[in-house]
């Protein structure tokens, strides 16, 4: 009977096997599959919400502030700014000038640009209480960062990102604040920032004198303002970190810029009626894309060099450091170095 | 259901779904249909990003502009099926069952084990090419099966599933249904080999029934409202046979037919029906509205 023999030992084999894989299951369920380090999916992104507006009041000459109500909304850091998508499709971008803490609304406040683009003109005449708005982010590309002393240079409305910043700052941090405007009337939250410390806070009606402006060594320089105030200071402090929400060329349009493909070893220019993916394209046809919209992610590709005009509504603010969408995205700078 | 229906240009819908008002469980009072249906929010983000990924570098084999252009709005499509069912794991989070114990090594599974480098460079990293589309090209296979299903799974209406859910489940399916021969041909197109169409048909569907049973556990054993919370094939069965869940039936026959030398997705499904869906679902009408 050797066979039987051979059966039965077999069928033994195999019931105790299939006893300790169940134990081993039992004890770990998700026994054998290893684990990826650092997950991919379920982080959470920063995703569209839909906002009330509860309260639009005129805080200054030409500036509306608008409260937003929501629940549970994403903490931010000062210095963050939301992507409002105005009723018209128009998505423009605001400084959060609230509280940070509070995770029930969202503050932003705005100035009416007569011979703007057309997104302030839409909140100041279509946006009232009762409106509901699609927000996105908060995201944060001007963070405050620890330094020794701080300089603030705000012009006009250009106070927002850096108010959050000022009450954030510790007592005894050491920070000065010079703040231009065309008059008192005109400059918002006036009142608050002269609260915050007269001796610290220079205002100035009319243009501010930046020679006079004494910056240590050591110290972080922040600026924002009209276009011309932040090339004054940073052609004074190159180090100087700004905040730019209108695009560098006047009014929506683009201009030309050129990107060199680092791996291919070949440099084109990408036309200002043109994209960076057309381009591209034109060189390297089996570059993959898809949407041309900039939300599918397909063309997503790793920026080398040079700064990155973000225009799409995809990426997080880690993705943003060192990728860009090149179906939308565009150049801040003159030149982009793609690793394609 | 023939070869000659028309051909939809394919293209990315940009939706979007708030999950503030869905309720755990969200076919209510049934956490085993649930859970098994949610294994696809496990499995879903990370393996339509491979999809993608494999995709992108097959573009250089294809040398036909129309399925070229189809797979180019097939990849756009799947990125935003990934990013869809992704967003639904921070919610499911927040009514505290954390999926990501299994979806990290779901994640681990198709960019480490189906990554790239899992062969060396040369031939044989072609080789791992062309069987990784082939792979897709089985699963698609599902893909459909389960879109259409879920066109045509009434009773999930019929037991107040919640609507947001469904959307996404539908919208998902229609376009599954959408652009079910493009894996197809371009396997086809790329390969083609019925030796290797027949062993990665064995691949995918062992590592579906694995990965889904496995899921179906892992939330059944973790459901904070379920004490002793089990998935039993016994529990699929039933609600197979409710029209709550795909019947094992339905899903054996459909292996025969992928397996025929005769095989075109284009048997499968109905892209009428699907169309028609998109073309009245909340989310895709949404999507059409912010594009315009």
């Amino acid at each position: 009977m050797p066979r039987l023999r051979t059966v039965a030992l077999v069928a033994g084999a195999a019931l105790l096997a299939r006893g300790a894989l169940r134990r081993r299951i039992q004890v770990s369920p998700l026994w054998p599959m290893p684990a990826l380090e650092e997950p991919t999916s379920g982080r959470p992104r920063s995703r569209a919400l839909r906002l009330l507006v509860t309260s639009r009041e005129t805080v200054a000459e030409g500036v509306v502030r608008l409260r937003l109500e929501g629940r549970d909304l994403p903490r931010w850091e000062p210095g963050a700014h939301l992507d409002l998508v105005l009723p018209s499709g128009l998505v423009r971008q605001y400084s959060l000038c609230g509280d940070p803490e509070d995770t029930s609304s969202y503050t932003v406040a705005t100035r009416l640009v007569e011979d703007g683009r057309g997104g302030s003109r839409e909140v100041h005449e279509q946006v009232t209480e009762g409106t509901e708005l699609e927000v996105r982010g908060p995201r944060n590309r001007f963070p405050l960062v620890e330094a020794e002393s701080y300089v603030f240079v705000a012009g006009g409305i250009g106070i927002t990102p850096l108010l959050p910043m000022l009450r954030s700052l510790p007592e005894h941090a050491e920070w000065r604040l010079l703040y231009a405007g065309r008059d008192r009337a005109s400059m918002p939250f006036l009142e608050e920032v002269e609260k915050l410390g007269r001796d610290r806070v220079t205002v100035v009606e009319g243009r501010p004198d930046l020679d006079a402006l004494e910056v240590r060594e050591g110290a972080a320089v922040y600026c924002c303002g009209p276009e011309g105030l932040m090339a004054s200071v940073a052609a004074r402090f190159p180090d100087v970190r700004l905040e730019r929400f209108a695009a560098r060329t006047p009014a929506g349009g683009t201009s030309d810029f050129q990107v060199e493909l680092r791996r291919s070893g070949r440099t084109l220019t990408v036309p200002a009626d043109s994209t960076v993916l057309a381009a591209v394209r034109r060189e390297l046809p089996d570059t993959a894309y898809s949407c041309e919209q900039g939300f599918c992610g397909t063309c997503q590709q790793r920026v080398l060099e040079g700064e990155i005009d973000h225009r799409d509504e995809l990426l997080t603010d880690e993705e943003r450091a060192d990728s860009m969408l090149i179906c939308v995205s565009r150049a801040r700078s003159d030149r982009l170095v793609l690793d394609m | 259901m023939s070869n000659t229906q028309a051909r939809v240009p394919l293209k990315a819908r940009k939706v979007s779904f708030s999950w503030d008002g869905t309720p755990l469980h969200w076919v209510p009072e049934d956490p085993f249909t649930t859970h098994t249906i949610n294994v696809l929010h496990l499995l879903l983000p990370a393996g339509e990003r491979w999809f993608v990924h494999v995709y992108k570098q097959v573009l250089p084999y294809i040398r036909d502009e129309r399925l070229r252009e189809d797979v180019i709005g097939f990849i756009g499509q799947e990125a935003m099926h990934s990013q869809a069912h992704d967003e639904v794991l921070p919610h499911l989070r927040e009514q505290g069952l954390d999926p990501t114990p299994y979806t990290a090594q779901v994640d681990w599974f198709f960019e480490k084990l189906l990554g790239d480098r899992t062969l060396p460079p040369g031939r044989a990293r072609r080789w791992w090419l062309m069987e990784r589309v082939a792979l897709i090209a089985a699963i698609e296979h599902y893909t459909a099966f389960l879109g259409n299903w879920v066109l045509n799974a009434d009773e999930l209406d019929r037991r107040g599933a919640d609507p947001t859910m469904l959307d996404l489940l539908r919208w998902h399916g229609a376009e599954e249904v959408e652009h079910r021969s493009v894996a197809f041909e371009l396997f086809m197109h790329v390969d083609g080999s019925y030796r290797r169409r027949v062993r990665t048909w064995a691949t995918a569907f062992s590592a579906l029934v694995f990965l889904w049973q496995r899921g179906a556990r892992f939330f059944m054993e973790n459901d904070p409202t379920l004490i002793d919370g089990k998935a039993s094939f016994k529990d699929f069965h039933v609600r197979g046979r409710r029209g709550l869940l795909p019947t094992a039936g339905d899903m054996l026959r459909s292996i025969p037919r992928y397996l025929s030398r005769d095989y075109h997705p284009s048997q499968e499904g109905d892209t009428e029906q699907a169309v028609a869906y998109l073309a009245a679902s909340p989310a895709a009408t949404a999507a059409e509205k912010r594009a315009a």
